[in-house]
């Protein structure tokens, strides 16, 4: 029995196989995935927000953005058992879900992908695949025995990562 | 900036009773203009984590349309009408002469203003009956609109609100058709630093 572990807003969970993490309804958040192939184990972090800075660091939830929830991922990662020169990224969402308006005009998944982005840079952490921007709303099953991502949209075909 | 998880059961039965009356106004602003008797249930306000707003309507998983409204004004904040894939199709083909759409996935330029108007008829009605109670001018943005999972449009539209505090204050209603099952979530969210101004502007500051 695969038992689906779900991963919500500002969260991230480390799981082996046969289990099996899963996201719906991702929408301007990036959902970073961390895999190492030869210890069978991966990692969701749900990233909302790109940065961290200026908020005050005693109340911050490291995992909601982007600047603390990248290395948060890959040190626990690590405790975990992961080997961190293996950890390969893929990372999916950052949709802007509402049509701009005169009055609203958000950027937020843009810049959700370009912090994590730049966070994995600094780990030197190689991003593998990538499924981001756009206006469609994601869900995403993390296959931890394959490392295969599977990534639905309403309206469209399940493809693989 | 008023730390909502300190607000006490007073000003959330005052800010409830603010969503009775806005969504009594836009109840029968929809009535009205579907020709239509609707109820309406019983508003909330709640503090909520914002984890768990999707659950108010059923998951993260769920073919909604979501009509988003920026409430501008002295009091500001953010006002959200998420409608049930089915519910949509039923307003689409009473609003539309001859529509015979079968997914909001193929919607046309006249089906979006159709929607979009919708949403601004009822923000509209709520927020005038807002204006008037607190005496503080409210107006909404032009709507924009789309047709997604449940998650993905609450997660866009609450992310930035909540950087620091997990929590958001939610005022919450639903309408119910007579007799078939025509569903429309309301959702206003109040700006952290307009809710002492709402608060005040009720008599609960």
């Amino acid at each position: 029995m695969t038992d689906f572990i779900p991963v919500g807003m500002g969260e991230f969970k480390i799981a082996r196989h046969p289990s099996c993490l899963v996201v719906y309804g991702i929408g301007s958040c990036v959902i970073l995935s961390l895999y190492d192939e030869k210890n069978k184990i991966g990692g969701f972090s749900h990233v909302m927000l790109p940065d961290s800075t200026g908020i005050d660091q005693e109340k911050v939830n490291p995992s909601k953005f982007a600047d603390t929830a990248v290395p948060m991922l890959y040190e626990k990662m690590a405790e975990e058992g992961a080997f961190k020169s293996k950890l390969v990224a893929k990372i999916v969402g950052g949709a802007e879900m509402f049509p701009p308006t005169e009055d609203f005009n958000s950027n937020i998944g843009k810049d959700n992908v370009e912090a994590v982005k730049k966070a994995l840079e600094a780990l030197k952490i190689p991003i593998i695949a990538e499924d981001t921007g756009g206006n469609r709303g994601r869900s995403l099953e993390f296959d931890l025995e394959s490392g295969v991502l599977r990534l639905s949209v309403l309206g469209e075909e399940t493809r693989e990562l | 900036m008023e730390d909502i998880t300190n607000l006490t059961r007073t000003q959330l039965d005052a800010l409830r009773e603010i969503g009775n009356i806005g969504s009594g106004n836009a109840a029968s602003a929809l009535a009205q203009f579907l020709n239509r008797k609707i109820d309406m249930a019983v508003p909330s306000a709640k503090i909520l984590d914002f984890k768990d707003i999707a659950d108010l309507i059923g998951g993260p998983a769920q073919s909604v349309m979501g009509i988003f409204l920026k409430v501008m004004g002295e009091i500001s904040g953010r006002f959200l009408l998420l409608i049930p894939e089915k519910t949509s199709l039923k307003l689409l083909h009473t609003l539309i002469p001859g529509c015979e759409l079968d997914s909001p996935l193929n919607m046309g330029e006249m089906e979006n203003s159709c929607m979009k108007e919708v949403g601004n008829i009822l923000a509209g009605a709520f927020l005038n009956a807002l204006s008037v109670i607190t005496q503080t001018p409210m107006l909404n943005s032009l709507p924009s609109m789309a047709f997604d999972l449940s998650g993905s449009l609450i997660n866009y539209v609450v992310a930035d609100m909540v950087a620091v505090s997990d929590k958001v204050l939610m005022i919450e209603t639903s309408f119910i058709e007579e007799e078939e099952d025509l569903k429309i979530h309301i959702f206003l969210l109040p700006d952290p630093d307009s809710l002492q101004k709402l608060l005040k502007s009720i008599g609960v500051a």
